[in-house]
């Protein structure tokens, strides 16, 4: 699939802000399923500094500064996209969930590096902690010798029927035991419930962030700005590699899922981050535009770039 | 006792009841005999004899506590003061075991650097499985943000190193942990040393020992050179957490010794990718970070977001190679407890070298085999719980219901757990001056290796570490942390033949710049000192007053003559009287007390209380932390003023007598005087004394303009015996008497109080001085016109010139008279009072606290 990728933040602020450092995650990954070219970082005001890097989990990261009197920022990315299948398409693997957590343990003879490289994803992360709970909700998927792929998969098609979506119920720092107990939540609370259910069985998930191609009702048109950041999780099945899940929708992700980057937990991907003196409460807004580069659509996407 | 064959009596005396333990002794060998590197220091002991060692170790101990050195964080309060105590009798390693351990402690240091470089680089030693990723990722001192791929700067990470280490019973050294994100105790070491030096000048100053001093002057070279800029004079600075860190004497230490400016989080920003820090004169480049702050809390956008210890943007200026840090960020993982399991394998591997110095036995519970083995055992060992650090568990001293919760965690989260092995120490010597003689003591020692200042541009595989040749010890059980210790002893690495002495004073390392304090003061600084003069003032004014109103209470009751005066000085005091407090029944009355006595002595005396707002120790606590903060500017017999002062303000809130409340006042105001003189003789008369003065002449001259308020137009009882307690509180009653020999007039007081420039207790005096320093301060613009603060002065200083003298004559007789006094005490009051405020917008930094765009509260561990 060809997309065209926009994604602004902007920042109001209700006094000046003389001095901010901030990081962005926002550039899309370059992966072997997904290229991505004519990528564009737009920041107002300019900023007096910037640098790229490739962070520890390989994401693309973006420091800048900006270091005169400001009231507003604003951060638009804008990126041509081209995905292709993922090979998710003809997994096959027999390991069972218990053998695949067998993988992940400790073990000075294990030299794999792959399951070496998975274990960090076991472990617990500032979002995400490991509990009972959440090992007992997962083990009803996770039956004694089952295939791990099938448990997973019908993890991630429970979390999607049993959960509600309700962008009212949550924020940033909404305990996973919250979630879990009433039911409720957003893409990023069943991604990390998803996460902890894998964790507290001692398998290995990664969070992943990124966009989705939505589509608009029957018979209308595509509004601007409808579509909005996504996250879900990955799961490493051993001898195979990294399976992605998408609980809010109970699917698993294909050529319409762009890939941002991935971490441990949001923590580690959050789009935009900073520190900055002065600016007094803020207002944030975000759009962000997933629009498929058909025929159709060619007038669009001229006027939006 | 258990007297020694072959002995010396003079030593078996001494000796005491120490020989007899069973296990390796550092003094005695296995037939009870001293061993020889021993035998110097013995003589030397016998020679002074126990009573004159124990009053050096007296006079040693006051020297310690004279120049404030201690761990304690809660020094602001003067009830919890606490400073150790320094043994006399030092650890002493002779030559040839020191070449060992010298050794062992060079290969310990190449090795962890080895480990450092390799965890934010390639981390091969975890994708080959050498070191389990559990080990690292759950340790909050691994900072993924430090982990970019690839590094962008080749630089040594670990610049400096402190390794504790013990000697077990059967006599070998064990190493128990390794400091490696900033090692303190090298500061403190160098001032035992100092300290014994000058109490046992006999024992210290030919003893053939190594010296330290070169070794701090190779540290100072290591920071200058890590400049990436190499100019001529780089500004190091080191960044303490602030005095409320347990730390901070030696983070003063180290920056006045070093010369390094010692600076918070909030003293530095990064613009422009550069780490600068906010001075008087603006900003000014930091080239070298001396940090003592822990990893986690350096950095409030990459790294703990809660931070306010931190400066935002340091770890992308450090990335870029614009700032060096020492030690580097994230060198903290290195202080994991179970990385001590492993590195036996890693030096083989890294190093292709045997490990020379042996760890305590350490098992990391993420190996399962590890973890059955200390499941079975558990009261074998002492475990540690990396997500807590600083608390040990040990199950032979944990209750059931602690006990069967440990078991949980270790066996969800075993990868956290670290179990160490019970050590035995051996048995070294330590001087008890109250028994006069040694008892058996065991130790932990810390030693402190640097990176060799010629081999920072050299790969990780090329570099090579130097030991200070001595270190740190402290009495207690194995592994008991420094910071709770309260007997520190001196290390001494004994030389072949007799070092020549090195002045501790640093000798110039090259071409050196003469520098003088100036622009470059950070506002911070200035800040601190100018209320630290205001503080101290109001100290005295109003130690003065309570002075001279407990002389009236005592006259008073001698004179049964009533006490007019009270109230009014109980006004000036802000202190409120119920009337009706004097007739309370309940109070204890005889003929000897009256009940208006005693309730008036007992508010009194509640300015000594602790609780009190603006009581004496209240202010005087305020006094301290402003002091505190600007250490490295006090010199050390200021410092001692300080010391003194704190030591009358510890016994003062138990004061019950009005005797007993003089005399701490006598005390106060001379040791506030010599303060503030040796402020004057000591400090270069440059802006941070400037501050200072400013901070006192306008704490003064507004309490002088309120005493004289008080005094001739508000007293309830105005006359003789007030305008003589305003004159003595003012400490012009000889001037006045010498001047006038005459009745106590008005106008001549107003004279001597206002008018009388020459006088320097005089509200003119003041004004003129401080019009003076304010002309001097720097001003950040380049205007031709008077800023606000010389405004001010001008408007002051005119309406008291404009003053028609005549108007004030009859003040007793003439209402207009009155009138035309109380505006011109408000006309200069108005003015003194807005001074503070536009000084303070004008030079003192007003950094608000950075704030987060996402606020990403974690949720923490359930």
């Amino acid at each position: 699939m060809r997309y065209l990728l926009r994604h602004t933040t902007h920042y109001q602020y209700s006094g000046a802000v003389t001095l901010s450092h901030n990081e962005a995650r926002i550039l899309p990954r370059v992966l072997p399923w997904q290229d991505c070219s004519n990528t564009q970082l737009v920041i107002t005001p300019i900023p007096d500094r910037m640098r790229e890097r490739i962070d520890f989990f390989g994401n693309r990261v973006v420091y800048f500064s900006i270091e005169s009197l400001h009231e507003s920022l604003d951060v638009t990315v804008t990126s041509e996209i081209v995905t292709h299948p993922r090979a998710s398409a003809d997994i096959f693997s027999s390991i069972s969930w218990e053998q695949a957590a067998e993988e992940l343990r400790h073990d000075p003879r294990q030299t794999n590096r792959d399951a070496l490289d998975a274990r960090l994803y076991v472990l617990d992360s500032p979002f995400i902690f490991q509990s009972p709970g959440l090992a007992d909700y997962a083990r009803s998927s996770f039956t004694p010798g089952r295939n791990l792929v099938d448990a997973v998969l019908e993890l991630n098609q429970r979390i999607f029927s049993e959960f509600t979506y309700d962008p009212e119920f949550t924020t940033l720092a909404t305990p996973l035991q919250d979630v879990l107990a009433s039911k409720r939540g957003v893409c990023q609370d069943f991604a990390h419930l998803g996460i902890g259910c894998l964790r507290s069985l001692g398998l290995a998930a990664r969070y992943v962030s990124g966009y989705m191609e939505t589509l608009p009702p029957p018979g209308q048109q595509k509004l601007l700005g409808a579509d909005a950041t996504h996250a879900w999780l990955a799961v490493f099945v051993p001898g195979w590699g990294w399976l992605e899940l998408d609980p809010t929708n109970g699917c698993v992700p294909d050529e319409r899922y762009i890939i941002l980057g991935w971490g441990r937990d949001f923590a580690d991907v959050t789009p935009l981050k900073g520190v900055m003196t002065g600016g007094g409460d803020h207002s944030l807004s975000v759009a962000v535009d997933v629009l498929p580069q058909e025929e159709g659509a060619q007038g669009q996407v001229r006027d939006l770039v | 006792m258990q007297h020694l064959a072959n002995l010396d009596p003079a030593v078996n005396a001494i000796l005491g009841d120490y020989p007899g333990h069973d296990g390796h002794d550092e003094l005695l060998s296995d037939n009870q005999q001293p061993r020889a590197h021993w035998q110097g220091v013995l003589d030397d002991i016998v020679q002074l004899g126990p009573d004159v060692l124990a009053a050096r170790s007296e006079e040693a101990q006051n020297l310690l506590h004279e120049n404030g050195v201690t761990f304690n964080p809660y020094e602001d309060d003067p009830g919890q003061l606490r400073s150790w105590q320094l043994d006399c009798v030092p650890w002493v390693i002779p030559t040839q075991e020191w070449d060992v351990l010298e050794a062992g402690l060079k290969q310990r240091s190449r090795l962890l650097e080895h480990i450092l470089d390799d965890l934010y680089g390639a981390r091969r030693i975890i994708s080959e499985g050498l070191l389990p990723p559990e080990l690292i990722y759950t340790h909050p001192g691994f900072l993924f943000s430090a982990a970019d791929d690839p590094p962008q700067v080749e630089r040594p990470l670990l610049i400096f190193h402190g390794t504790d280490i013990i000697r077990d019973s059967l006599g070998q050294w064990q190493v128990l942990a390794d400091w490696t994100q900033s090692p303190g105790g090298a500061g403190y070491a160098l001032e035992n040393r100092i300290t014994l030096a000058r109490a046992l000048p006999s024992l210290y100053r030919d003893a053939p020992i190594k010296r330290l001093a070169g070794f701090l002057q190779a540290q100072h070279r290591c920071l200058a050179s890590l400049a990436s800029t190499h100019r001529e004079q780089p500004n190091i600075v080191l960044l303490s957490p602030g005095p409320g860190s347990p730390g901070y004497f030696e983070h003063a230490w180290l920056a006045n010794y070093m010369n390094f400016s010692l600076v918070e989080g909030d003293d530095l920003v990064v613009r422009d990718g550069q780490v600068s820090m906010r001075t008087l004169g603006g900003l000014k480049q930091v080239d070298v970070i001396l940090r003592q702050i822990n990893d986690p809390w350096c950095d409030p956008l990459e790294l703990r977001p809660d931070s306010l210890l931190g400066v935002p943007g340091l770890l992308q200026a450090a990335r870029c190679g614009n700032v060096h840090i020492a030690n580097a960020l994230g060198a903290g993982i290195l202080e994991h407890p179970g990385l001590l399991a492993f590195l036996p394998s890693l030096c083989r591997e890294l190093l292709g070298e045997e490990l020379l110095l042996p760890c305590r036995e350490t098992l990391w519970c993420g190996d399962p085999a590890a973890l059955a083995q200390v499941r079975a055992e558990l009261d074998g060992w002492v475990l540690r719980d990396i997500s807590k650090p600083g608390r040990l568990y040990r199950a032979d001293q944990m209750g059931l219901e602690a006990l069967r919760d440990l078991r949980i965690s270790m066996e969800r989260h075993p990868y956290l757990f670290t179990a160490q092995r019970h050590i035995a120490p051996a048995v070294a010597p330590g001087f008890n001056p109250q028994t006069k003689t040694f008892e058996r003591q065991s130790a932990t020692l810390r030693f402190f290796s640097l990176v060799e200042p010629d081999d920072l541009t050299k790969p990780v595989n090329e570099r090579n570490y130097r030991v200070m040749p001595g270190g740190l010890a402290w009495v207690g059980e194995p592994g008991a942390p420094l910071m709770k210790s309260r007997l520190v002893k001196d290390v001494w690495v004994t030389a072949p033949v007799p070092q020549p002495h090195i002045s501790l004073l640093r000798q110039a390392l090259g071409p050196i710049v003469v520098t003088r304090d100036g622009k470059d003061l950070p506002c911070r600084v200035a800040e601190s000192l100018f209320w630290m003069g205001r503080y101290g003032e109001r100290l005295d004014i109003r130690g003065r007053l309570l002075r001279e109103a407990l002389a009236r209470l005592l006259q008073d009751d001698r004179q049964e003559s009533g006490s007019q005066l009270m109230p009014d000085l109980l006004r000036a005091l802000d202190i409120a009287v119920d009337p009706e407090a004097f007739a309370d029944e309940s109070l204890p009355a005889n003929s000897r007390f009256p009940r208006e006595y005693i309730v008036t002595r007992d508010r009194l005396l509640q300015l000594f209380a602790d609780d009190l707002p603006d009581g004496l120790p209240a202010i005087f606590a305020h006094f301290v932390r402003n002091s505190r903060a600007v250490r490295d500017h006090l010199g050390d017999d200021t410092w001692r003023a300080i010391n003194s002062l704190r030591q009358h303000f510890n016994s003062m809130s138990r004061t019950r007598g009005v005797v007993v409340g003089q005399r701490h006042l006598e005390a106060m105001v001379l040791d506030l005087a010599a303060f503030f003189g040796l402020c004057n003789e000591t400090m270069p008369h440059h802006y941070g004394w400037r501050f200072l003065d400013i901070g006192r002449f306008i704490e003064r001259t507004l309490g002088s303009l309120e005493l004289l308020k008080l005094a001739l137009l508000d007293a309830d009882e105005p006359g003789i015996p007030l305008w003589e307690v305003v004159l003595a509180t003012t400490d012009n009653l000889t001037v006045y008497r010498r001047r006038y020999r005459s009745q106590l007039h008005p106008l001549a007081i107003l004279d001597l109080l206002l008018f009388d420039e020459t006088n320097p207790r005089s509200v003119g005096y003041m004004l003129k001085r401080l019009g003076r320093q304010i002309a001097k301060l720097p001003s950040p613009g380049s205007s031709p016109y008077r800023n606000l603060e010389q405004r001010l002065i001008i408007q002051a200083t005119s309406c008291l010139h404009l003053v028609d003298i005549e108007t004030l004559t009859d003040l007793e007789g003439s209402p207009a008279a009155r009138e035309a006094l109380s505006n011109l005490l408000d006309q200069l009051i108005e003015p003194m009072s807005e001074l503070s405020n536009a000084l303070s917008h004008s030079h003192f930094s007003h950094v608000e606290a950075p704030r987060q765009l996402v606020s990403m509260h974690y949720t923490g561990q359930p």
